[in-house]
């Protein structure tokens, strides 16, 4: 089944043209972005990378993954050098308005944390002193003096070019804890030495944190693609649709059993209005799964970070994950 | 854009730039073979058309309207009027006529737009030229040089300068005092030049005959209306952006030419059509086409994706930045138009400077004027080499175009090579000023 592009976006007529889609992703960063000694990435960033290029080319091996450190990345979305950028990156107002980007929707909801050696596990975050490590270039030195203003600590920053540097300053005990994004954190105590049980996460959250892919405004209609694609997975897993059971998703607008002629010709109009493929849908669960999948492949219990689902269950188990109606 | 399609735009702008350097084909269909060209492999399409349209629509309908305000009041007679005093000034001599030119040219285009003013202007020096006896080529190719080195003299001299100083968050009195020095002396580097340059001309002396009556002018009232219309546009190239209802210079340029053409068909001068058959066409053509090719260079994202390159090689060497940027935009803009060089390098700049973390992300945005000091050499370095660059050749700014466009019009043809001869020599010796410019910035700062 092919597409029209009569319809589509400049970037999606580009991603056709060049046969792949560009995506901008983390350095390595566990359960997000990260490659095996083989070269290949993994990760929920990467999961949705291949999920829209399954539903714009039909192949979700047709990607190009950039590794680009934290301060690149903006620069190399403004500069066309990516189509998309999926790099753990939280969306903010300033971001938004001020960089002329936009945030489609959120992938994963986390927030700020603190990392600290095992035995100082049960301290509560606003007892905590001595120098913090945090990553240079990130919103986190804002929000710990924030926090630290707010509660009156004596933390000072120390602030580390990269989050792998700020990781090892604190496994070399250069800095009393190390805060970031609490996923990450999980990420980075994989590599501490002696094992991952030497150091613990604090409970707290300092700041709120929803990392979702991102897009230039210049082109509404690619910001609506990645939205629908990511919007797709998140229903797909309330209506209980898998890999396995992907062809059920066609399309997901009609799937409720209805023979709507309306419905289903506004799904057809949409589709071609984006430029995507008709059997887009299927193509994207097909070849990541729905996001249940994905995030516990990635992030779950089927991980190594074995993180939980917490804010990212989906809306009917007390969670924020909620799709619109695809109709 | 696919890889094979980056090549090919590379290509087709090459093979334009070397079939007009060799005079293989007129550069009007030169440029419009290579946006066809374009069009049909894909790499241009109608939305392309739509942004080339708020890029050269601007500089296109300010050309427009300055030709047709030039061809009115020359046929109201008044650069005849103008041009005695103008002629007795020089004395007769070339050398006195060149040196008259380049602080008359330097004056006007720190503040009106460079090419409408070497339209304006171009009778004036023409009619000077012939009763000098010497050929008038040399003289429009300074006339298009000095516009575009003066406009480095103020922050809305030109619009790349305008670009950038707007981008570093200057404000006009911040110019003058960091930037204009070194367009001064991007403006008097050309002096010594002359006499090597343009011999000719310099050694010229010719006896003027004795002064006689002003000639008279035949329609009075017409000229009256003609002069009145110039008024108007230059107030509204100075002052039309403070209006309540913003009036840049191009919309400034369309009113100039709608009351020319009314005063014309007013007072039956002549048809409005034998007005609008005097306009430069093949000159506007060509600017439109070249913007589209420019339009395509900016889509491969070549230019802006250097940010990251740059932070990789040079790190935070700034003076090594700088001087790069000063070349490498430099030798862009000698045949690339300079506002789109420009444009994509600030793009690139502000994403270097991220890269590099010597600022926070929001500097890409348009809002940020917070740059530490030592950036400012950078910033300044780029906009020397997209304004001075341009000077080489006949293609690399709107106002050589022009000229070469008015030239070929009073009958006598620019050609690449003619104008290099000019303008290779004056570049190399402006931007090696800029060059020890940015250095005493950089240690300044």
């Amino acid at each position: 089944m092919g597409s029209s592009l009569a319809f589509a976006s400049d970037t999606v007529k580009s991603i056709h043209t060049r046969g792949q889609l560009r995506c901008g992703v983390s350095e390595g960063i566990p359960g997000f972005s990260a490659r095996d000694a083989a070269g290949r990435w993994s990760g929920l960033d990467v999961d949705l990378c291949r999920a829209v290029a399954a539903a714009v080319l039909g192949d979700p091996a047709r990607v190009k993954f950039v590794p680009l450190k934290a301060s690149a990345r903006f620069p190399a979305l403004q500069a066309g050098q990516v189509d998309l950028l999926v790099r753990n990156t939280t969306w903010t107002m300033s971001r938004e308005v001020l960089l002329a980007v936009e945030f489609p929707a959120v992938l994963f909801y986390d927030g700020q944390a603190f990392m600290v050696p095992a035995e100082l596990s049960s301290t509560p975050a606003a007892s905590l002193q001595g120098p913090i490590c945090v990553e240079k270039g990130t919103t986190h030195e804002r929000n710990l003096a924030r926090f630290s203003a707010a509660h009156g600590t004596k933390v000072e920053a120390l602030v580390i070019d990269s989050a792998h540097g700020a990781a090892a300053a604190l496994f070399a005990g250069k800095c009393r804890a190390y805060s970031s994004d609490a996923s990450q954190l999980a990420a980075l105590r994989l590599q501490a030495p002696g094992g991952a049980a030497r150091y613990a996460i604090l409970p707290e959250r300092i700041s709120k944190e929803p990392l979702g892919p991102v897009v230039p405004n210049s082109d509404p209609h690619w910001g609506s693609v990645v939205r629908w694609v990511l919007y797709t997975l998140v229903e797909a897993e309330e209506r209980g649709i898998t890999r396995a059971t992907a062809d059920r998703a066609v399309p997901l607008a009609i799937a409720r059993g209805s023979t709507d002629a309306r419905a289903r010709a506004d799904w057809d109009y949409s589709v071609r209005e984006l430029g995507l493929r008709h059997d887009w849908a299927v193509q994207a669960i097909r070849a990541v799964g729905n996001y249940g999948e994905m995030f516990e492949r990635n992030l779950g219990a089927g991980s190594p970070l074995r993180l939980e689902r917490g804010l990212n269950r989906l809306w009917t188990q007390g969670g924020l994950m909620y799709a619109p109606p695809l109709n | 854009m696919a890889d094979w399609q980056i090549y090919l735009t590379l290509g087709i702008i090459t093979a334009v730039v070397i079939v007009i350097a060799f005079d293989l084909i007129d550069m009007a269909v030169a440029t419009m073979l290579g946006v066809v060209i374009m069009l049909l492999s894909g790499i241009l399409d109608e939305s392309d058309f739509l942004k080339v349209q708020g890029t050269a629509g601007g500089v296109i309908a300010l050309l427009f309207g300055g030709m047709v305000v030039a061809r009115v009041l020359e046929t109201s007679g008044v650069f005849d009027t103008l041009g005695v005093p103008f002629l007795r000034l020089t004395r007769g001599s070339g050398r006195r006529y060149l040196l008259l030119i380049v602080p008359t040219v330097a004056v006007i285009c720190a503040f009106l737009p460079n090419a409408a003013t070497v339209v304006l202007i171009a009778p004036l020096i023409i009619r000077a030229a012939q009763a000098l006896g010497i050929s008038y080529v040399g003289p429009m190719v300074l006339v298009a040089i000095v516009s575009n080195a003066a406009g480095l003299l103020t922050l809305v001299g030109d619009p790349a300068t305008y670009l950038v100083g707007t981008a570093m968050g200057m404000t006009f009195p911040q110019y003058i005092r960091q930037v204009s020095l070194g367009g001064l002396l991007a403006v008097l580097v050309i002096v010594p030049l002359l006499p090597l340059l343009m011999r000719d001309v310099w050694n010229t002396r010719r006896e003027l005959p004795p002064t006689g009556p002003m000639p008279r002018l035949q329609r009075p009232v017409f000229v009256v209306l003609a002069l009145s219309v110039l008024v108007v546009m230059v107030l509204l190239f100075l002052f039309g952006q403070q209006l309540p209802t913003d009036i840049g210079p191009p919309a400034a340029a369309i009113l100039g030419a709608t009351l020319a053409l009314l005063a014309v068909q007013g007072l039956r001068v002549e048809p409005v059509s034998e007005t609008l058959r005097a306009v430069d066409w093949k000159t506007l053509i060509f600017l439109g086409a070249i913007m589209s090719l420019m339009q395509a260079l900016e889509k491969t994202g070549m230019i802006q994706g250097m940010s990251l390159r740059l932070a990789d090689w040079l790190g935070s060497e700034y003076t090594l930045v700088a001087l790069t940027l000063l070349a490498a935009v430099g030798l862009m803009s000698t045949v690339l138009a300079n506002i789109p060089v420009v444009a994509a390098s600030i793009v690139m700049t502000k994403g270097y400077f991220v890269a590099i973390e010597a600022v926070p992300e929001i500097a890409l945005s348009g809002q940020f004027t917070e740059w530490p000091t030592a950036a400012l050499p950078v910033f300044i370095a780029m906009m020397f080499g997209g304004t001075l660059g341009g000077n080489a050749t006949l293609i690399g700014a709107s106002a050589n175009v022009v000229a070469a466009g008015i030239c070929a019009q009073q009958g006598e043809k620019v050609s690449f090579a003619r104008f290099a001869r000019y303008g290779v020599p004056i570049t190399i010796a402006q931007l090696a000023v800029a060059t020890l410019y940015i250095l005493a910035l950089v240690w300044l700062f």
